[in-house]
């Protein structure tokens, strides 16, 4: 799309209130990046993008149409914004409809670039990596109705690795960030590569229920789902486990803390306005335990009687980036405060019975170890999580004082998470 | 034309040096609504056009794409994801190769029964007014209804694949999917919930065809049974009938995955995993004469139906175990030169940003000959696993879990109590190894599978009968 600038969409936007739309918003979003993929050791390939993608959002007599092209110019998207005018009287009106806020304002970051993974993960003595490494550049235009002008840059630098040792040891880290730093992928590089190498001869574990270390990327994956669940368009739709919960109840343990920050620009996910032009505020989600906020955009917000924490997705409210507030354990005192538990460093699969009561499971991967009175002592396998969430979340007995940047695979969401124990965890495993 | 486009991008790779080229249009065009109880929340309308590009340089794969679609711009992305290849070519171990294929030439339509236009928009919308008035109002007695959500999506997917070893394939294949969430609850035993998903190839009469809202009815009516009546699962093994719904997914996820050819080779490594299954292991025995399973991506109306892949070779039924033994995997032709075969047409990209890789279409164990009653007969005390929520299987997809919803105590040949929660825990060569009856319905279920990176959905169905298992221990879920 070579016509994206300022001028043309909010001229676009005119067009399309001229048309006789009550609410309309569009938001360009341009993505130019490079991800390099690696396998046993080798590029298996490299992909390039350059997107140009155009979300509408258009709203008449209370009816909401969210339309997603990619088109060659505006020029391209009237056919489509026609059919929905069409439309408008012929279906119902959403019990979610609010008109749109009025907008804010914006903050930039410095683009940056990089590359160097495999070399650093290859001081260790390990058979061979996989992973994936990109960088790239995001801009995001939004114009209202309500006269919502915004633009922001970002670019990002996401990684993971996984090491294998032989014969059957593996470790996986990852590390993401707005800007380029080295120190940051060679120690995800070490990280993986240390967890394949000491994973090394594994044996297997009873079921039962055991103390557990989940370590950064394990509690991201946990979190994602967790706070996905706080949206509040979630607890409407019966996706979330919140929906038996008010802002105020106790949900977690007092250790934990955590807060959506769309203002921490070492996060990709740093937005100063959400998708309705409202700036974004840092929030407290949960606070020493207790349940602070829903995510709400205004539509949420109104359906529920409260106010806007600027979250907007149009329909859907998101979390932007989730850091929890660090504790004041090392790793090396939280496995000293294990009697019989288990430390695990990597996890994926984790699907849910029931959301409404958190029941899921998630299987263990790559590096996992059994801890008896205070020592790591050997490493072992093919287990998984099977509890509930809420219980996770309660009996959280101590959180670790250093976060890593989490964001992979298995966690879309970027995160600054620490290790943390917790009491009393379900373990299962096949039966036969 | 298009064509002459995907042609230029061809010559332009063959001109900067590309061993092999690929070119493909790809567009996909989808409308739909979103409600809750029966109200709209938004109707929803996407479309994906572009073209991506394919590059072999110097051994190096490189992928590029661009969605304005003139010549300007393809030659700006072929001279991206060559020079890009070529950068990477000198860190590779070993040079990448495509294998020999049967390539098409040829054009195919997929013509819908009932066309999408056929029913009104208002006809469509009281699809979901009508869901939320008979689930939460007839189907219940003690128990309530929070919520229903539905999601109705009709699309369309076009695609123009060429490639400079002479491959031409134009394809149109419009599907139909519907999502549904109830949500059951009781002040004293709590929530029940089912997410449920249909999807096919072709156009509105699979509407009539899925029974939506009954099948929305039975479901609220077996929540609340399970949360009122539900019992522990017997502690000693039992033997266990897995119905076909569990059984479909366990063929997708312990013979399907593990049985892709890239997995296998590691390409995944670092996202979906690896494979318990080796290079070497072909011949090799993974369960008795019972394991058989199939993906085959010729079903007509199925939903991962294709005629060719999206590197132009020829589709047909994969036989990936084969009464017990390991039997083919999945290929694409990179991984089949490795393997020296041919390609057997598992390679498909989600849209034209997406490189083609190796995927399942419809993958399904083999019916037996068993009705339900003659799998029930002789069992003294035993369960009958019906449906699922939650499920998950390790990285090698060897150990797997599944969570079951509506599942039945057997006693005396009989179903009688409900079953709340019980766990099937099981290895992939255990639960091959212990069928001893395999019903005759084969049935169909839909789903979206993801892999790679960045992620990629794609449409396909997995299928199986009831089957039988001997003797096994379950658990229950807390």
């Amino acid at each position: 799309m070579s016509d994206v600038n300022l001028d043309n969409i909010s001229r676009f936007v005119n067009e399309l209130i001229k048309k006789g739309f009550d609410d309309v918003a569009a938001k360009v979003e341009v993505v130019d990046s490079v991800m390099t993929k690696i396998a046993n050791s080798s590029v298996s390939i490299v992909q390039n993008w350059k997107r140009t993608i155009v979300d509408l959002y258009l709203a008449k007599n209370r009816r909401i149409f969210v339309l997603h092209f990619e088109p060659k110019s505006f020029k391209d998207l009237q056919k489509h914004v026609d059919s929905v005018i069409s439309l408008a009287d012929r279906v119902t009106e959403s019990p979610i409809y609010a008109p749109l806020p009025e907008p804010s304002k914006v903050r930039y970051v410095e683009e940056v670039i990089d590359k160097r993974v495999i070399e650093a993960a290859h001081r260790e003595n390990i058979e061979s990596v996989a992973g994936m490494m990109q960088v790239g550049y995001n801009e995001i235009i939004l114009s209202s109705s309500k006269g919502a002008l915004l633009e922001e840059k970002k670019t990002f630098v996401q990684g993971y690795l996984r090491a294998f040792a032989q014969p059957d040891g593996s470790g996986q880290w990852c590390y993401t960030s707005t800007t380029l730093d080295l120190s940051g992928l060679e120690s995800m590089a070490f990280t993986a590569s240390r967890y394949a190498v000491d994973s090394r001869n594994r044996s297997e574990i009873e079921p039962g229920v055991y103390d557990v270390i989940l370590s950064p990327m394990v509690f991201a994956n946990l979190l994602e789902y967790i706070t996905s669940m706080a949206s509040a368009m979630s607890v409407i739709m019966g996706w979330s486990m919140f929906m038996k919960n008010r802002p105020g109840d106790v949900v977690a343990s007092q250790l934990l803390t955590l807060q959506d920050e769309p203002r921490n620009t070492e996060l990709p996910n740093f937005r100063s306005f959400d998708d309705e032009g409202v700036e974004t505020c840092n929030k407290l989600v949960i606070e020493g335990g207790v349940l602070r906020t829903l995510l709400h955009n205004t539509k949420t917000a109104k359906y529920m009687n409260t106010t806007t924490t600027a979250n907007a997705g149009w329909i859907n409210p998101v979390p932007w980036n989730i850091v929890v507030r660090p504790g004041s354990a090392t790793l090396d005192e939280m496995v000293s405060e294990v009697r019989r538990g288990l430390f695990i460093t990597n996890n994926w699969y984790t699907r849910l019975q029931n959301y409404v009561e958190g029941m899921f499971s998630t299987v263990a991967r790559d590096a996992i170890f059994y801890i008896e009175n205070g020592k790591i002592v050997k490493p072992v396998t093919k287990i998984r999580i099977a509890d509930k969430l809420g219980n996770i979340l309660k009996n959280v007995a101590i959180v670790g004082r250093e976060l890593y940047n989490i964001q992979w695979w298995e966690v879309g969401i970027p995160m600054k998470t620490p290790y943390i124990l917790v009491k009393s965890i379900n373990i299962s495993k096949h039966t036969i | 034309m298009l064509e002459d486009l995907l042609l230029y991008a061809l010559n332009v790779a063959s001109e900067l040096g590309a061993g092999y080229a690929e070119a493909r249009y790809h567009k996909v065009d989808s409308m739909g609504f979103m409600s809750r109880n029966g109200v709209l929340i938004s109707a929803f309308s996407e479309v994906s056009e572009g073209i991506g590009i394919r590059v072999l340089v110097e051994g190096s794969l490189g992928f590029a794409s661009t969605n304005i679609i003139d010549k300007e711009n393809i030659r700006k992305v072929v001279e991206i994801a060559i020079s890009r290849a070529r950068a990477h070519a000198k860190l590779l171990k070993k040079p990448i190769e495509f294998s020999e294929a049967r390539l098409g030439r040829a054009r195919y339509i997929v013509v819908p029964v009932k066309d999408f236009a056929n029913l009104s928009l208002e006809d469509k919308v009281s699809i979901h007014r009508e869901f939320w008035e008979r689930v939460s109002k007839g189907s219940v007695r003690e128990a309530k209804i929070p919520v229903t959500t539905l999601s109705y999506n009709e699309w369309t997917e076009e695609k123009i694949v060429m490639n400079t070893d002479g491959t031409f394939i134009s394809s149109i294949v419009p599907r139909l999917s519907i999502h549904y969430n109830i949500v059951v609850h009781h002040p004293q035993r709590g929530y029940a919930q089912r997410f449920e998903s249909f999807g096919a190839t072709g156009g509105l009469e699979w509407l009539e065809r899925w029974r939506l809202i009954e099948s929305g009815e039975e479901e609220a009516k077996t929540l609340e049974k399970v949360l009122l009546e539900g019992v522990e699962p017997p502690r000693d093994p039992v033997p266990v009938i897995v119905g076909s719904e569990i059984v479909a997914l366990m063929v997708h996820e312990s013979c399907g995955h593990p049985s892709e050819a890239d997995r296998i080779l590691g390409r995944e490594a670092a996202q979906a995993g690896k494979s318990f299954i080796k290079p070497n292991m072909l011949g090799q025995r993974i369960g008795n004469e019972y394991a058989t399973v199939i993906d085959d991506p010729t079903i007509p109306g199925s939903y991962g139906f294709y005629l060719y892949d999206d590197e132009g070779v020829a589709a047909r039924a994969r036989y990936l175990y084969k009464e017990g033994i390991i039997n083919e995997f999945l290929h694409n032709r990179a991984t089949a030169g490795i393997f020296g075969v041919e390609s057997n047409a598992a390679a498909r990209a989600m849209d034209y940003a997406s490189e083609p890789i190796i995927r399942m279409a419809n993958t399904y164990l083999k019916p037996g000959n068993y009705s339900f009653e003659e799998l029930l007969e002789g069992i003294k005390l035993g369960v009958y696993m019906k449906s699922y929520m939650e499920w998950n299987i390790d990285d090698e997809r060897w150990s797997q879990r599944y969570v079951g919803l509506e599942s039945y105590l057997i006693e005396n040949g009989e179903l009688t109590k409900p079953i709340r929660n019980p766990v099937l825990e099981i290895t992939t060569k255990a639960f091959y190894s212990n069928i001893d009856a395999v019903g005759k319905e084969l049935r169909f279920y839909a789903g979206t599978c993801g892999k790679g990176e960045p992620s990629q959905g794609v449409p396909v169905w997995f299928g199986g009968p009831d089957v039988r298992l001997k003797s096994i221990r379950l658990g229950i879920a807390l």
